[in-house]
């Protein structure tokens, strides 16, 4: 019985007008991003190599002045553009690109000017989960919007419940065949899309690329579901499908173009955090104070002897000035933290949202991805210290005065930069994607299945003459 | 005869279950958008005070010319609440160096102290209008003539005497009438929130503008309703010309501005800007030689010890208690160094230029490539007139950097940088000889500096030395002994004072444009409904 409803819905979808219209745009809108994102990525390439290549010179020359110089001076380490970025780009473009650290400590990270061009308004990428959040969203509601209201004003809804055909079975059989259409196109899409990136792409396919297109359309399929859930929805609590239309379209506008796009309102009123001149001022009365209580003579500087006395006083004032400006700064990057991730909580009202979540931990990208990173920093950071301060007690020159912010009372001696570990930021395991994306995920699906449900109570009940 | 037709299609539409639902919707999305960005401008309007009394502080407590650096900060613009274009991401305060000119402006955008929050967009009244106005126009002319000849009334209209025209002019002032309280209203209950809040005020010149803004969304709203009757006089059922109508308005409003921008920025690069730093950092090197080169030439000592000196970037100088032979070697490098210091800053500004102009090429093109929607047009006027756009932005800009001539020429007609005062407030009939000062401050101890030099060789502990020389206070040895530098002739930045009408030049193209496109919507329309088949 299903079978044979699933079939008609879905022959019934095939010829539409509709299926033909979604399936042209949606195939040029993909071609479109592939081809834009082969461009771009292969600029962005470019310059990244630029300046990876600048920061491996600079730490090189420094490891050469001497390996002090190099664990004191800050650096600058950039993300690499990602080659998935076409499945989601997870607005890596206004995100934190850039991390400032020393062996010392990991200071602050920054979107590195020019990642996107201030005079360009915000725009989102033409990548596979902007074009699936967007227009199949859309494409999965119209698919469904007068699946029920539209067979009334037909009249062949009662000719189909005429015949023993059991309501929740109809109801699936819409269901599954609007969740199937839509899911056909985006293949088509998707295909066409992963053809044009690897013909012209600068960097070939991996074989992670091939899950994170599954864990892609299984997401996919999940919002397409949602959406239909909501367009059947839309579709019985209306008489006309008139009226089912204007419903299924106020979704849509309150997910995808308006819940998404308000939430920085809300979230600054609800989750305010210091502004940052507070936390320039708290730095600065933590140095005040240090330097009051510091011993005379502390700030007398005299590069050329590294033994000087004053040195060592030196070296403990700066290390108390680190773990004090480290300690609110932390404070502040992990109010910074909070403060977006409860944002993120609250545009989860939308599915278009929770799909955006879930499609950036199935790509690895974005938030998550600078979050490893920043992480993996600190973990690398560490390393560093170790590194470094195994150097200096090889070094019987050196008095061991461990200054984070001066050159004079540590080693002199030169580092083979060969030797200096390096920070590799590593791609996001299964685990790191799958763990801060559950909630989304089965939050949507509580709302797939609840929205469902509500459809089908409402069919049950529903006046079909 | 048109009345009637009007009348007869106002009154159906009024009472169609879409003409609530869309204006529901109007009545909550667009309040809801204002009041969003009412609340942002307060956020801006705070930090702008901040900034702005944290930059007067930084002008007028200054002691020496060298430290003399104005502070241009922008207020925020009141029409933003209605449409925020780039000004939320452009920065709006510039500092005037001597070293370079103004290239971006910094300043805290939209994403405040958080960083992070710039991920996330925001919507503001002009993009909610784009989006809900054309789907109104849509949702009311796309069964203009479908669904009546669906239910055969339009077969009964045309066997009167109608001519076509008057029919079609009908439906069109007919759903242009229905929709124009829905606009009215949007716009009067911005306008409410706009006069409650005590946060935005508007001047005569910004409700003119907002009348202005009211005209394009007319013609916008349109140049839809247009769209909506051409697709339903060439659709055969009303579902048809429905789902085609969708299909466009999804296209139109929110896929086109982002190909556009995503095309723009694939195939209009922009200059690297770790490559512009380079070479300016390079140019900063070659002028620190030319000085050095010039020190030489001069005769200049290029080290310096000094009883107390602040320096910076930038040529930063400030200094207190030295001997007159120090304060004149300092006189002697500002006077050398400041006016290549300023030669330098016009050889920056090209490669800077070169750069800006390529960010503004980028922008450019998106918006022109986003005009193949009215929607792009309709964003792109509007941004103009709420003087939230980019050629606003440079239009700032613009006035920073003559400013910034206009501070410099100040400084020079002052011949500040051959004058003790660019580094020092001290009187130079004030100055002292070494050994005068040297007396002065250990209290008559030691006649010389050769005197004193004898004793602190002896001394085990390097301090002595310095608590030896603290141990009497001179006049003059610290800031704190004078008072701050008099800058009232100072020139100021002057804030604009546009006219109701300035910055439109291009706008009132791009809604010629989009009247062009409406007329000849308009056109099309009226022939293939001449063509139509009623029956």
């Amino acid at each position: 019985m299903f079978r044979t409803i699933l079939r008609r819905e879905l022959l019934h979808n095939l010829y539409s007008l509709r299926f033909l219209i979604s399936l042209a745009l949606l195939l040029a809108v993909f071609a479109a991003g592939a081809v834009s994102f082969v461009r771009s990525q292969a600029a962005s390439l470019e310059k990244y190599r630029d300046t990876r290549g600048q920061y491996l010179e600079n730490m090189r020359s420094l490891a050469g002045e001497s390996a002090t110089e190099l664990a004191v001076r800050r650096q600058t380490f950039s993300l690499k553009p990602r080659a998935n970025a076409f499945i989601s780009d997870a607005k890596e473009r206004y995100l934190p690109n850039a991390i400032v650290f020393s062996a010392w400590n990991v200071f602050s990270f920054q979107n590195k000017s020019g990642s996107a061009n201030p005079f360009l308004k915000k725009f989102d990428e033409l990548s596979w989960t902007f074009i699936t959040a967007l227009i199949v969203s859309f494409i999965a509601l119209l698919f469904t919007f007068d699946a029920v209201s539209g067979e009334k004003e037909s009249k062949t809804l009662a000719l189909t419940l005429a015949n023993p055909v059991p309501r929740g079975t109809l109801l699936l059989g819409k269901f599954a065949s609007a969740v199937v259409s839509v899911m056909a196109i985006v293949l088509a899409g998707v295909l066409t899309s992963l053809v044009i990136v690897v013909a012209l792409g600068p960097e070939g396919i991996s074989t992670a690329l091939a899950g994170e297109v599954f864990g892609y359309l299984a997401v996919t399929g999940l919002l397409a579901g949602t959406f239909a859930a909501f367009g059947l929805l839309a579709s019985v609590v209306a008489r006309s499908s008139n009226v089912s239309l204007l419903a299924a379209l106020s979704f849509w506008l309150v997910f995808a173009a308006v819940i998404p796009n308000s939430s920085t309102f809300v979230a600054k009123g609800l989750y305010p955090i210091d502004s940052s001149e507070t936390v320039q001022k708290n730095v600065t009365a933590a140095f005040d104070d240090l330097n009051k209580n510091a011993p005379p003579g502390s700030w007398m500087m005299n590069s050329g002897n590294p033994f000087l006395p004053q040195h060592e006083l030196r070296a403990n004032l700066q290390t108390k000035r680190l773990a004090a400006e480290k300690g609110i700064r932390d404070a502040h990057y992990r109010a910074m933290f909070r403060q977006f991730e409860r944002t993120r909580l609250l545009t989860a009202l939308s599915p278009v949202s929770l799909f955006e979540y879930l499609s950036e931990a199935v790509a690895g990208g974005g938030y998550l991805r600078f979050r490893k990173a920043w992480t993996d920093m600190h973990v690398y950071q560490e390393q560093f210290l170790d590194f470094f301060k195994a150097l200096d007690a090889a070094d019987k020159g050196s008095p061991h005065w461990f200054n984070p912010s001066e050159n004079v009372s540590t080693t002199r001696k030169p580092v083979a930069f060969e030797k200096v570990p390096q920070f590799e930021e590593r791609p996001l395991s299964f685990a790191d994607r799958v763990g801060p994306a559950l909630k989304y995920l089965l939050f949507n699906i509580f709302v797939l299945s609840a929205v469902y449900f509500l459809a089908f109570i409402l069919f049950v009940r529903y006046d079909v003459r | 005869m048109i009345a009637t037709l009007v009348k007869k299609d106002f009154l159906t539409n009024l009472v169609a279950p879409r003409f609530v639902i869309g204006f529901v919707l109007c009545l909550v999305l667009i309040p809801f958008s204002i009041l969003i960005n009412i609340s942002s401008f307060r956020e801006r309007t705070a930090q702008y005070r901040i900034d702005r009394d944290a930059a007067e502080k930084a002008a007028t407590e200054v002691r020496v010319f060298s430290v003399l650096r104005p502070e241009i900060v922008l207020p925020p613009e009141p029409l933003g609440v209605f449409g925020k274009g780039v000004s939320d991401q452009v920065g709006n305060r510039v500092r005037i160096g001597l070293g370079d000119k103004p290239l971006l402006a910094a300043g805290k955008t939209a994403a405040g102290d958080n960083p992070l929050l710039a991920s996330f967009f925001s919507v503001d009244f002009v993009d909610i209008a784009a989006i809900v106005f054309s789907l109104l126009a849509l949702l009311f002319s796309y069964d203009a003539f479908s669904r009546e000849k669906e239910d055969g009334t339009l077969k009964l209209q045309m066997s009167n005497s109608l001519s076509r025209s008057t029919v079609l002019t009908g439906k069109m002032l007919g759903i242009l009438t229905t929709l124009l309280p829905v606009l009215v209203f949007s716009f009067v209950l911005s306008a409410l929130l706009i006069l409650f809040s005590s946060d935005v005020s508007f001047s005569a010149g910004d409700w003119g503008r907002i009348i202005l803004l009211f005209a394009a969304s007319l013609v916008y709203l349109a140049v839809f309703v247009f769209i909506g009757l051409l697709v339903s006089t060439r659709s055969k059922s009303s579902v048809t010309s429905l789902v085609v109508c969708l299909f466009l308005w999804v296209l139109l409003v929110f896929i086109i501005p982002v190909v556009a921008a995503n095309f723009a920025e694939s195939f209009v690069g922009v200059a690297s800007r770790d490559n512009l730093d380079r070479v300016l950092r390079d140019l900063d090197k070659e002028r620190d030689e030319a000085i050095r080169q010039a020190y030489k030439a001069q005769g200049i000592p290029e080290g310096w010890s000094c009883w107390w000196c602040s320096s910076d970037e930038d040529g930063f100088m400030e200094t207190y208690g030295n001997d007159r032979d120090e304060f004149e070697s300092f006189r002697r490098r500002a006077a050398v160094s400041e006016p290549i210091r300023l030669d330098y800053a016009d050889r920056k500004w090209a490669p800077a230029k070169a750069y800006l102009d390529s960010l503004a090429r980028q922008a450019r093109a998106a918006d022109r490539l986003s005009f193949a929607s009215p929607a792009g047009l309709f964003r792109a006027v509007a941004s103009a007139v709420c003087r939230t756009d980019l050629a606003a932005h440079e239009r700032h800009m613009d006035r920073a950097r003559q400013y910034r001539e206009t501070f410099v020429r100040w400084l020079r007609g002052k011949d500040i940088f051959e004058s003790y005062r660019w580094i020092t407030p001290a009187d130079p009939l004030t100055f002292r000889t070494k050994d005068e000062l040297v007396e002065k401050r250990t209290g008559g101890e030691f006649k010389s500096v050769r005197e004193f030099e004898v004793w602190a060789s002896k001394q085990t502990d390097a301090r002595t030395r310095w608590t030896k020389l603290s141990e009497f206070k001179v006049p003059g040895d610290s800031p704190d002994d004078f008072p701050y530098l008099d800058v009232s002739d100072m020139p100021r930045f002057e804030g604009q004072a546009g006219t109701i009408l300035s910055g439109l030049e291009s706008s009132v193209l791009w809604v010629g444009f989009l009247l062009i496109e409406a007329v000849l919507l308009f056109y099309v329309g009226y022939i293939a409904f001449i063509r139509y088949d009623v029956r």
